[in-house]
Parts: C-alpha cells; sequence; structure tokens
C-alpha cells in the first residue's frame, strides 16, 4: 500500500521550489492523485512558501521550512511551519480582481491562488513559530487522463 | 524551462517549455523586455509545453502586456493547458488578457 504521509525539509532558498515540486510530485502519483490535483497543490505550496523565504525573514541566515503532507479519507492535508516573523496569509487582502488592466496589481495574488485552490486554511503561532493547516478535497484515485484539446 | 523565440509574419513567437516560476520567471521577463525595447509590437506566447505557472510568471505577463499596450502593440497567449487556463481564470487575469485556443488562431487574429 501506497505510504499515506510524507515529511520533508525546505531551505529557505527559491532554488528549493524544484525539491517541493518532485516531493509533491512522487507523493502524489504515489496515491493516485490526478495530474490537475498534484498541480494545484504544488502551486498552493509554492505561493505559500515563496511568500514565507520572500518576507517572513530579515536575517541573512538559511532557515528551514519543513513540510507535512498526508492523505486521509479523500483529504489532504498539508503543514507548513516557519520560524520566520508572524504573519497570517488568511488575513491577507484580497486583490481586485474587477480591475482593468491599467489598475492591475500584482500584490496578493500568490495568497489569493493558494486560498482558492484549497478548501481550508488555517493560521496558528505557536512557539515562535507560524504554522499553516491546508485542506484539500481530492475524488476518489482515477487514472490519469491524457490531455484533451478543447 | 526553456523558451524558444521565433517569428512569424512579423509576430515574436515566444514557445514557453517547462515550469514558469519564481525560479525561471527572471530568465522570461528578460527576454521578453528585450523584444518591446527591439521594437515588437505583435508578441504571442504558446503555453503548449509549459506544465506549470504561478504568480510570478503571471507577473511577467501583465508587466509585458501593459508596456506592450503603452506602445500601442499587441499580446496573445495561446494553446493553454486547462489548468494552466484554470490559474488565469482565478487570478481575474483572463478578463484583460487575450486567450485563444490555437497558434493558428491566434496568427490570424493580429
Amino acid at each position: 500500500m501506497a505510504k499515506n504521509k510524507i515529511s520533508f525539509k525546505l531551505k529557505s532558498k527559491l532554488s528549493e521550489l524544484d525539491t517541493l515540486c518532485q516531493h509533491l510530485e512522487r507523493f502524489g502519483q504515489s496515491i493516485g492523485l490526478s495530474p490537475k490535483c498534484i498541480f494545484e497543490a504544488n502551486l498552493a505550496l509554492d505561493e505559500l512558501f515563496t511568500n514565507i523565504i520572500s518576507y517572513g525573514f530579515n536575517d541573512n541566515k538559511v532557515h528551514t521550512i519543513e513540510v507535512t503532507i498526508s492523505h486521509k479519507n479523500n483529504k489532504l492535508i498539508f503543514n507548513i511551519e516557519d520560524d520566520g516573523m508572524p504573519f497570517n496569509p488568511t488575513e491577507a487582502d484580497t486583490p481586485d480582481l474587477e480591475c482593468t488592466i491599467e489598475e492591475c496589481k500584482i500584490g496578493g495574488l500568490g495568497i489569493h491562488l493558494a486560498k482558492n485552490l484549497m478548501d481550508e486554511v488555517c493560521y496558528q503561532r505557536c512557539k515562535e513559530k507560524n504554522i499553516l493547516t491546508l485542506k484539500k478535497n481530492v475524488k476518489e484515485a482515477e487514472p490519469a487522463k491524457k490531455r484533451v484539446k478543447g | 524551462m526553456e523558451i524558444i523565440e521565433e517569428s512569424q509574419s512579423g509576430v515574436n513567437i515566444f514557445k514557453l517549455n517547462g515550469r514558469l516560476d519564481s525560479n525561471t520567471s527572471q530568465g522570461f521577463e528578460k527576454k521578453i523586455f528585450q523584444a518591446i525595447d527591439d521594437g515588437s509590437k505583435s508578441m504571442l506566447i504558446d503555453f503548449k509545453d509549459l506544465e506549470y505557472i504561478s504568480s510570478a510568471g503571471l507577473r511577467v505577463i501583465l508587466k509585458a502586456t501593459k508596456a506592450l499596450k503603452r506602445e500601442e502593440g499587441k499580446m496573445m497567449l495561446c494553446d493553454m493547458q486547462d489548468y494552466v487556463k484554470e490559474v488565469f481564470e482565478i487570478a481575474g487575469f483572463d478578463s484583460f488578457l487575450t486567450i485563444v485556443g490555437t497558434m493558428d488562431d491566434a496568427l490570424q487574429a493580429f
């Protein structure tokens, strides 16, 4: 049977986005997630991770971000812990999506994407750490579909 | 990520292959702004082989489209996988970017 939980550590470097992707793809494929679901989970975690390492630390040290992913009862649960400055993404402003191209600003977009791709996002500050818990409902595992041009 | 630049009927085509994220978006930004500086007015980004895009990639496309608009140029995007298109929709970018099905559709629309 496929393992239903993985944990890994990422350094606070953008190059770790590739490591994140590799872990997610391997885990997602082992439990039979669709490519679309792996993509969405990857994007949400990418945005939150990129946000943490871009704004979370005000020293030049390399920090460690811990990620745990588990799969149970058709639900994916992601846990992201960092020792950066307190930041609660669930309280971040939603960008104005009705704007014209001239008015459109990119700030806050990453968090907006992450919130939309997940079914639940919870934040806790505990023992000097930011702890994010994300939940995503997934359908029963189905075989990977080939891309259909539309 | 690999970026292939081509020119067809006066349209600068950027074919993206791989992952457009915070790691790779700077390289893409350089290439696309080099073309705008060189006077390109018609641009097409082909997403056929793009597996992944994050907000860092959206940012570059937004910035380039704005710059091109100021020069009275035109930007089109084509051949996106469904889940890539969904990212543009969640971001609300599909309301002001021109996203079409195939490269032929795009080239005819310039």
